[in-house]
């Protein structure tokens, strides 16, 4: 009788606390789902219906009136035009895809290099860091608009005796000094590679002006690795080298993932990119509205699918140190 | 190691009860120094050294060069640009760009201006960023995959793509047909007006052209219309009409709070226009949806993912609630991560062209992107180097443009790298 009572009272109190359990759960859902209600509200408010309204624009002809605008529907015109009657739209958009596919492993390489510098114990550590981070913080929007238009920085350059040259041609000087081209055809590594090579060294002032990001990230992934892994690793015997290809290569494997990722959808709506000024150019053309609404559509498209691969091909290479939740 | 060494024992001696002396032989200065400093260990850990140091500093000079010729060539006088031995080091030193720029272009108005719009939207962004970020990072709810997947993907469309749509988004600004439903411009409820609900036709009798029902507007609409609360007297004519000093008339009330000069809305049929005002921007932020605000969001996800949980669940066993612990527990945790996405956002904004370019598109209200290309009239010249002249006064313009960000900066960098190192970013 009495061990009865128990039991049911034991299942009482478990099917009580089961279901605290489940209103507890749904207490956190809830409150995540208040955390990001922001985002959620202007999503559905504000920048919905600007995407959608973009999309409408580029199928439409527009007039803008005092006060008031009117669409008028006309299919894939713009689609048309962008493609077929403009003339350098498509060349355009070639060679930014070009510029793109050299810009990736040149930004992943460098700033995973330089990480990996600035995560050692050196002198002057901290203002190297500085240094390194002034880009991400100065260069950016108008300083890059106004670089570019820039024609002092190149009158500097030309050796008129005093100064010998910015760190650009410095760079290049160096390498055509060395015979850099020589020695790597010597190696016989193809000449792409020596292309690249000559060409990055070349761009060396645009990647390291780009890369900032990209390195903070992977110091963040760095310093993410337990230092109990490496002091293990030491005590192994492994080199630097090897520690380097079996623990940091592997842990950072996300980061450059990441950073992929960031790297592409940063370049290509970066104001100076090629296809993004030409489409700002059309845009500030009469009548251009509709046709750089439907142009930069057409280059998300092909950048999102840009995008896909490269998330699809990286990830399969991405080690993951625990499982994600 | 060296052999005349384990030859030879050392010499214990007992000095007194407790402590002992030991002599051994050590081998000659000079062998000792070779030892040490003659090894493939030591020289390749120099050669590793003086090769990062070289690297160190030469990437420093890159990243460093372009402020110094801008900085060369902002205090160089006209003639030095077409004297051929001039290149870095000015021989007539002067200050009049910065002079000039300074009164004739309205620096300081748009000093202003940009630092209202900075300082409003990077305190914005940092703390509706760091919510959204937390949401993502410490709750598991339905859909969070599919609303993170929204954020990468207003990461994704360059603003670009939208730019047209968002101008007319503010230019004619109105939430869910809210203005258009109090200026009777017609109540849209699933694409039918039903401004003219319960409203009585005019009849007319055909034969004699007498009125038998005069028209009535619908009570919907007449319901409205009394509810008309957004025209109100200009403050200014005394007249009702649709411009409206609206901050004026707010900071007559409220008190100061924004510079009043600029703000005035025009309602329209379509709309109101904001633009030309701070509301778009922040309206944005608000969101979650201003410059570059889906990378602060992963910042703050992958931040706070590193914070343990177990700090949380203490304070969930003490009684706190979810939003009380984000505010008293995680956010004072997290002050070097909130100082890097303040920092990123304020000077982001700071030189950013396209919002600023597209929510001020008139010439009254004064930012210090749109000083950029201007040239003052006292130093506009016709002479052989003016086109170098003109470029110089453009990195001038630049360099003035950034010169906040650079203190800024200088307080603040120590923070960047430690709010970034502290997010242990594992997945």
């Amino acid at each position: 009788m009495t061990t009865e009572m128990q039991q049911s009272e034991q299942v009482v109190s478990e099917k009580k606390k089961r279901r605290k359990i489940v209103s507890l759960d749904r207490r956190k859902a809830r409150a995540g789902w208040f955390f990001i209600l922001p985002f959620v509200i202007g999503f559905v408010i504000i920048y919905l219906p600007m995407m959608l309204e973009s999309i409408q624009f580029s199928f439409s002809h527009l007039e803008i009136g005092s006060g008031t605008f009117t669409t008028t529907f006309v299919g894939f015109e713009n689609y048309r035009k962008a493609f077929l009657e403009d003339p350098e739209y498509a060349q355009k958009l070639v060679s930014g895809l070009q510029r793109l596919a050299f810009d990736i492993p040149a930004i992943i390489i460098f700033s995973l290099f330089m990480a990996i510098m600035l995560n050692q114990k050196m002198v002057g550590r901290g203002v190297f860091r500085a240094i390194f981070f002034i880009p991400v913080i100065l260069s950016t929007g108008i300083m890059e608009s106004i670089s570019a238009m820039d024609i002092l920085n190149s009158y500097m350059e030309e050796s008129g005796g005093i100064d010998d040259g910015s760190g650009t041609s410095a760079a290049t000087q160096l390498v055509s000094s060395m015979d850099l081209e020589r020695l790597f055809s010597n190696m016989k590594v193809g000449t792409e590679i020596v292309e690249y090579v000559t060409t990055a060294i070349n761009n060396i002032y645009d990647i390291v002006n780009r890369s900032g990001v990209q390195m903070l990230i992977f110091l963040s992934g760095l310093q993410s690795i337990s230092p109990a892994i490496y002091e293990s690793c030491k005590i192994d015997g492994a080199t630097a080298w090897e520690t380097f290809w079996k623990i940091t290569f592997p842990m950072i494997t996300p980061m450059i993932l990441v950073n992929a990722v960031y790297t592409v959808i940063d370049s290509f709506t970066s104001e100076n990119n090629t296809v993004m000024a030409y489409i700002s150019r059309i845009y500030s053309q009469a009548g251009g509205m509709e046709l750089s609404a439907a142009m930069s559509w057409i280059y998300f498209m092909i950048v999102i699918a840009i995008v896909g691969v490269i998330a699809a091909v990286l990830s399969a290479f991405v080690f993951y140190q625990r499982k994600s939740d | 190691m060296n052999a005349q060494n384990t030859e030879k024992k050392p010499v214990v001696k007992r000095e007194t009860k407790n402590r002992i002396r030991v002599d051994f032989d050590r081998s000659p200065l000079k062998d000792r120094l070779k030892a040490r400093f003659l090894n493939f260990y030591f020289l390749s850990r120099i050669v590793i050294w003086i090769f990062r140091l070289v690297l160190m500093v030469g990437i420093s000079y890159i990243v460093l060069y372009p402020f110094l010729t801008k900085i060369a060539g902002s205090v160089m006088a006209p003639e030095d640009f077409v004297d051929v031995t001039v290149r870095l080091i000015p021989k007539h030193f002067t200050l009049d760009i910065y002079r000039a720029i300074a009164s004739e272009l309205g620096y300081w108005t748009a000093f202003r201006n940009t630092f209202i719009l900075s300082l409003l939207s990077a305190i914005i962004q940092t703390m509706i960023c760091a919510l959204i970020g937390y949401g993502f990072a410490k709750f598991k709810f339905k859909g969070r995959n599919i609303i993170f997947l929204l954020v990468i993907l207003t990461m994704i469309i360059p603003h670009q793509t939208l730019r047209l749509s968002m101008y007319m988004e503010f230019r004619f600004f109105d939430v869910l047909g809210i203005v258009r439903l109090f200026k009777g411009g017609g109540i849209q409820f699933f694409g039918h007006n039903i401004k003219n609900l319960g409203a009585i036709a005019e009849q007319i009798d055909e034969t004699t052209g007498e009125v038998i029902k005069e028209a009535k507007p619908g009570w919907f609409a007449g319901f409205f219309e009394k509810l008309d609360i957004l025209k109100f007297t200009n403050p200014e004519t005394g007249e009702k009409d649709n411009t409206l000093r609206l901050f004026k008339y707010y900071i007559e009330r409220r008190g100061r709070l924004v510079p009043k000069y600029r703000m005035q809305f025009e309602f329209s049929e379509a709309g109101v226009n904001l633009t030309n005002t701070y509301i778009p921007m922040v309206l944005l932020s608000l969101g979650g949806l201003g410059f570059k605000n889906g990378l602060y969001i992963f910042l703050f996800r992958q931040f706070f993912r590193g914070i343990p949980d177990e700090l949380e669940e203490s304070a969930y066993i003490d009684g706190s609630g979810t939003f009380r612990t984000f505010v008293r527990i995680i956010l004072p945790n997290s002050i070097p991560m909130l100082i890097t996405v303040f920092l990123f956002s304020f000077c982001w904004q700071w030189t950013d062209e396209f919002y600023t370019n597209l929510f001020f598109p008139s010439d009254t209200v004064n930012m210090l992107v749109k000083l950029v290309g201007k040239i003052p009239n006292s130093l506009k010249t016709d002479y052989a180097g003016q086109e170098l002249y003109y470029s110089a006064i453009r990195n001038t313009c630049g360099l003035m443009i950034i010169f906040p960000l650079v203190i800024i900066y200088a307080f603040l960098q120590r923070f960047l790298v430690q709010g970034i190192e502290q997010s242990g970013l594992a997945n």
